[in-house]
């Protein structure tokens, strides 16, 4: 028992002067039970120490996910340098520490930052259940945030920032103890420059995607000069005139709407009016043609039919005059509709006629519908 | 025999541990440190890795945290030259630059440096802001606004101050963050903002009708033009046709009276074209026919 210890190193020199005495009683069997027992022990120790070796030199596998990168830290100090410092998605080692140490960068997830001035009082339930408190007359500087645009006029801004952090990303990681903070500040002054630069009908209604590219502009800017280490992705920016002032603010935006549709009446007006002229016009041009041709034919009609008598009136204009005489009188008899022929009386005076003028009172022995025309 | 070289080798490691703890330490990529000799400023580290020390008591190590801390003002009121007060707060980003010079000033306490630098930005931005009238911080006019170069004034006289007053830290950068009025003038805004939004309401609303009414007459105008010229056309063309009539009537002239006759026949047809009631005397041919034979009778 006692040249058989595998681990001499792991006994103590006064566990084992007491345990000498053992075999000298090897009959009692309480002794022997208590020699198998630590025997046993001895081996659970011994598995137990690899374990922890062998656990201690796994801990220094770590792996990385699909969006991030990891760099080690050599006491302190990052292995390689720029984009060489990143481990890329997958199983790594590093000693353990004290020597090595990882550190995670949540390359290219999406980040995401709130502004932090520009807004009322209030709070997203509020907001949500509209149930914020009532506008006070004035704006407590403490509680209320807004921004001054370049024509001195108060509006409430706020917005969203979406960010990505550039590769490598050492300096976003390591350069700053609180880097949303300097996102946030940087945000919060990009609103607050574009305010002051433009006027408040401009940042709320007239030109809200230009309020907007001046944040971005401005919030640009300040990252590449603060070298923040990060990619604007998308910004939101929300402007709305002081709850004081809603109905005046509204009011105007509607007068402009009635504006557009006054004018918009105006322009069809202006459609129908000049389009019913142009076509007036035109009727009045084709009517003018209209005579002209009607004009032009009747006389060549008139004069091709006097070309054609010409020859027979030089022959004999006596007798073509009577003919063309018994010709149309024959013609326009079977039109009369009441033809009266009267004879010479006897007695050589004249007779006496008489006309009744009005035609409805005509007897209706006629053929024909009374027409008012003759 | 084995047994005690194995002793040895574990005792020289346990001792070479020890020895590397007393004379060795680590700055991290993120810090910076000084050593100090009997409790003095000696030498500042501010490269990460792994340096040499002696042991306690004769040098300790002091590390900081050499990362870019976020420095945010109160927000307070200063008065311009023009007579504006205006509530302002400015944000800066600064870290240590010097342990040797950050420690024997504030020891290990980054609030108690944060307090000082307080008091430096107070005075940079009173100072700053009191040069410059209102129109420099908000305005229409870019060439009027001074913006950035208030912010960068204010940094220039906050890093020239830290550095003369000996902080050991260094200023990165600076910006403002909020800018106000104080709470009875933001209700005077108010009033005023809203007369101008009455203002421009009426503005807007008579804009509209008198642009209205400018199409509408100019509609009115452009139609009486274009029916005046379609009226002048119509004649021109009436005229034209006048004008070759007037070639045919040329024809008529070989013999006027037949010209008269056709002219004449013509329009007595035209006459007696509808429902009329004739009263004819019997010597009018054909009817003078009628009469050889009435005369006959009797």
């Amino acid at each position: 028992m006692n040249g058989s210890s595998d681990h001499p190193e792991l006994e103590k020199p006064g566990q084992r002067s007491a345990m000498q005495p053992i075999p000298e009683t090897p009959d009692d069997p309480g002794s022997q039970a208590l020699s198998d027992a630590l025997r046993s022990s001895f081996k659970i120790i011994r598995v137990v120490m690899i374990a922890l070796l062998v656990v201690f030199l796994f801990s220094g596998f770590f792996t990385v996910g699909t969006q991030e990168k990891a760099v080690i830290l050599r006491f302190g100090k990052p292995v390689g340098t720029g984009e060489r410092a990143l481990l890329g998605p997958g199983f790594h080692w590093a000693f353990p520490y004290p020597i090595d140490e990882y550190v995670k960068i949540p390359v290219g997830q999406l980040q995401t930052v709130n502004s932090s001035i520009g807004w009322y009082a209030t709070s997203p339930g509020a907001e949500a259940a509209q149930n914020e408190p009532p506008p006070r007359p004035s704006l407590n500087p403490a509680t209320d945030g807004y921004v001054l645009t370049g024509d001195e006029n108060i509006i409430h801004v706020r917005g969203t920032l979406l960010y990505r952090i550039t590769e490598p990303g050492l300096r976003y990681t390591f350069d700053f103890t609180n880097t949303q903070a300097h996102v946030q500040n940087s945000f919060d002054n990009a609103l607050l420059y574009a305010a002051a630069g433009f006027k408040v009908d401009d940042a709320l209604t007239r030109d809200v995607a230009g309020f907007r590219d001046r944040v971005r502009a401005r919030l640009n800017d300040l990252v590449a000069q603060y070298q923040l280490g990060i990619t604007v992705d998308q910004i939101n920016v929300q402007a709305i005139p002081p709850r004081q002032l809603t109905a005046a603010f509204a009011a105007v935006l509607e007068a402009d709407v009635r504006r557009g549709k006054v004018l918009n009446d105006a322009r069809s007006y202006e459609n129908q009016t000049v389009s019913r002229a142009r076509s007036e016009a035109q009727a009045r041009i084709n009517t003018g043609e209209n005579e002209r041709n009607r004009m032009v034919k009747e006389i060549n009609a008139e004069a091709g039919r006097f070309t054609a008598f010409l020859p027979k009136y030089k022959a004999n204009p006596r007798s073509f005059i009577e003919q063309r005489q018994i010709e149309v009188l024959q013609r326009v008899l079977t039109n009369v509709a009441e033809p009266l022929i009267l004879t010479r009386r006897s007695d050589g005076k004249p007779h006496e006629i008489r006309l009744q003028l009005n035609q409805e009172q005509r007897p209706p022995k006629l053929p024909e519908a009374p027409k008012d025309e003759h | 025999m084995k047994r005690n070289a194995l002793n040895i080798t574990v005792g020289i490691v346990l001792f070479v541990i020890f020895v590397l703890l007393l004379f060795v330490f680590q700055v991290r990529t993120t810090q910076v440190a000084v050593v100090t000799t009997f409790g003095k400023a000696t030498r500042p580290v501010t490269n990460a890795g792994a340096y040499f020390r002696w042991p306690w008591p004769i040098q300790e190590v002091h590390k900081f945290d050499e990362r870019i801390h976020n420095f945010e003002s109160k927000f307070e009121q200063v008065l311009t030259p023009d007579g504006y007060s205006l509530l302002i707060m400015v944000y800066a980003g600064w870290n240590i630059s010097r342990p040797d010079v950050f420690f024997p000033r504030f020891g290990d306490s980054i609030q108690q440096a944060e307090e000082n630098l307080e008091q430096v930005v107070r005075n940079a931005y009173s100072g700053v802001v009191g040069k410059h009238p209102f129109s420099h911080f908000i305005s229409t006019d870019e060439k009027e606004l001074k913006f950035v170069e208030i912010e960068q004034e204010i940094l220039k006289r906050i890093q020239d101050d830290t550095k003369a007053s000996g902080f050991g830290i260094d200023i990165k950068f600076l910006g403002i963050k909020k800018l106000g009025l104080p709470e009875g003038v933001t209700q005077l805004v108010f009033e005023r903002m809203q007369s101008e939004r009455q203002l421009q309401e009426n503005r807007i609303k008579f804009e509209g009708e008198r642009m209205a009414e400018n199409i509408r007459s100019a509609a009115n105008l452009e139609s009486a033009k274009l029916l005046t010229e379609a009226d002048a056309q119509a004649s021109r063309i009436r005229s034209q046709g006048e004008l070759e009539a007037a070639k045919s009537y040329e024809v008529f002239q070989k013999e006027p009276e037949l010209a008269n006759l056709l002219l004449k026949l013509t329009s007595l047809e035209m006459f007696l074209k509808g429902r009329t009631t004739l009263i004819l005397d019997e010597g009018t041919p054909p009817l003078d026919l009628l009469k050889m034979t009435g005369r006959k009778q009797p």
